[in-house]
């Protein structure tokens, strides 16, 4: 109930549409059950390890060096300490709730001609992608992740670069996050990319498809031709 | 090849008015930032432009700055459609437009009020959306000829074939 509230105050959009393609073709996958368990971990970790560090920060404040800063600075900075610990302390119910509905709202979708996929919850984002246009496709699971059966499926396009701007990679890249049957997920993009022998940049050596040759078959119509002259001048 | 573009994205030249608002509760949300942003951002919304054409988009801004860019239907690698909750408010979306020239977004379309409609329009447009963009047409002009040969070549067998039954008559 108060989910429903909170995705309607948010104005999160409803389920995705798939983008064109053969209607039979639409796959769509979700995150995996353990998806959320490996989320919560994940922000479980992230949020202790905040914790500490604020509380470390604040102990400093009664250490001896920083007993020789002047006390109505000492005493606003531990102040200000204390209500950023107090802000992480009262953010950690919502981003919470957030996991959950971060990992229910996740669409990965699979059609004949393309990819669609759509997260997040505050910040929604769409990518569609064509397989035309894939350059590459990379599975990676941690240890982690792999106890879980998770893995990460990530399809690139070109322009991603390999330097250190991560935003730049992830745009160029459509990331299939915490899916359980990662292999058969895997297999289903790369066989029907297979049928896009020309995907990405730059041109496959060999022709297209192998595609019935025209001499070939002019050569049968010019036996059939003879067969045909052999039948009618009576032989 | 280039078919023209629905009317109602050829009638697309300027961002909507709420595109404005947005900027300003972006720049109130960057408190100290404020007197800047919002010039930078007020000049930007009222300089924007956008030409859809039967090739591709071209989108302008800024007076003392100038920016311009051009970009191919068939050039587009992917496509995001971006918003947060505030901009949901608003009716509001971003397109940001990917090619292969690598780095962050090519392009970013705002202030569009129909982002699905576009966002279609576009996807129908990339490299690999219909059998039309796809494949080497040399190809499957050779496989049409190979095609029409393997006919004819019926044609006569069926010919020889009923000439050879009359004569045994």
């Amino acid at each position: 109930m108060f989910e429903k509230q909170l995705l309607a105050w948010l104005r999160v959009p409803p389920e995705p549409a798939p983008p064109d393609g053969s209607p039979d073709s639409i796959r769509i996958f979700r995150a995996g059950r353990n998806y959320y368990y490996w989320r919560l971990l994940t922000w479980g970790l992230s949020q202790a390890g905040v914790v500490l560090l604020g509380a470390m920060i604040l102990m400093g404040t009664f250490n001896n060096f920083t007993r020789q800063i002047p006390a109505p600075f000492r005493l606003i900075s531990m102040w200000i300490e204390a209500a950023g610990l107090v802000a992480v302390l009262l953010s950690l119910p919502i981003t919470f709730f957030m996991q959950r509905l971060n990992y229910r709202l996740r669409w990965y979708i699979v059609t004949d001609r393309s990819l669609r996929i759509r997260s997040g919850i505050w910040s929604v984002e769409e990518l569609t992608m064509t397989y035309a246009n894939i350059q590459d496709l990379a599975v990676t699971s941690g240890p982690l992740q792999g106890l879980l059966g998770l893995a990460d499926i990530e399809v690139r396009s070109a322009g991603g670069g390999g330097g250190s701007d991560e935003s730049a990679k992830r745009k160029h890249a459509a990331r299939f996050e915490g899916v359980e049957n990662a292999d058969a997920l895997r297999d289903l993009i790369a066989e029907r990319l297979r049928r896009y022998r020309d995907a990405g940049l730059g041109d496959p050596d060999q022709p297209l498809e192998t595609i019935a040759d025209p001499h070939a078959a002019a050569l049968r119509v010019l036996e059939e031709a003879r067969a045909l002259r052999a039948a009618t001048t009576g032989a | 090849m280039t078919e023209p573009i629905p009317s109602h994205i050829a009638a697309i030249t300027r961002p909507v008015d709420k595109l404005m608002h947005y900027y300003v509760l972006r720049s109130l949300a960057e408190t100290v930032a404020f007197p800047v942003t919002i010039i930078v951002r007020y000049f930007r919304f009222h300089t924007m432009k956008y030409v859809f054409s039967d090739e591709g988009i071209r989108m302008s801004w800024g007076i003392l700055f100038r920016h311009e860019i051009m970009l191919n239907y068939a050039r587009i690698q992917d496509i995001h459609l971006r918003s947060n909750a505030v901009e949901r408010w608003l009716g509001l979306a971003r397109i940001e437009i990917q090619t292969a020239s690598g780095g962050s977004s090519e392009m970013t379309l705002e202030g569009l009020t129909d982002t699905e409609a576009m966002r279609d329009f576009l996807y129908s447009r990339m490299r690999g959306a219909s059998d039309k963009t796809h494949g080497n047409p040399a190809a499957t002009e050779s496989a049409r000829l190979a095609h029409v040969l393997e006919e004819i070549a019926a044609e006569l067998k069926a010919i020889r074939t009923a000439t050879e039954a009359q004569r045994r008559v």
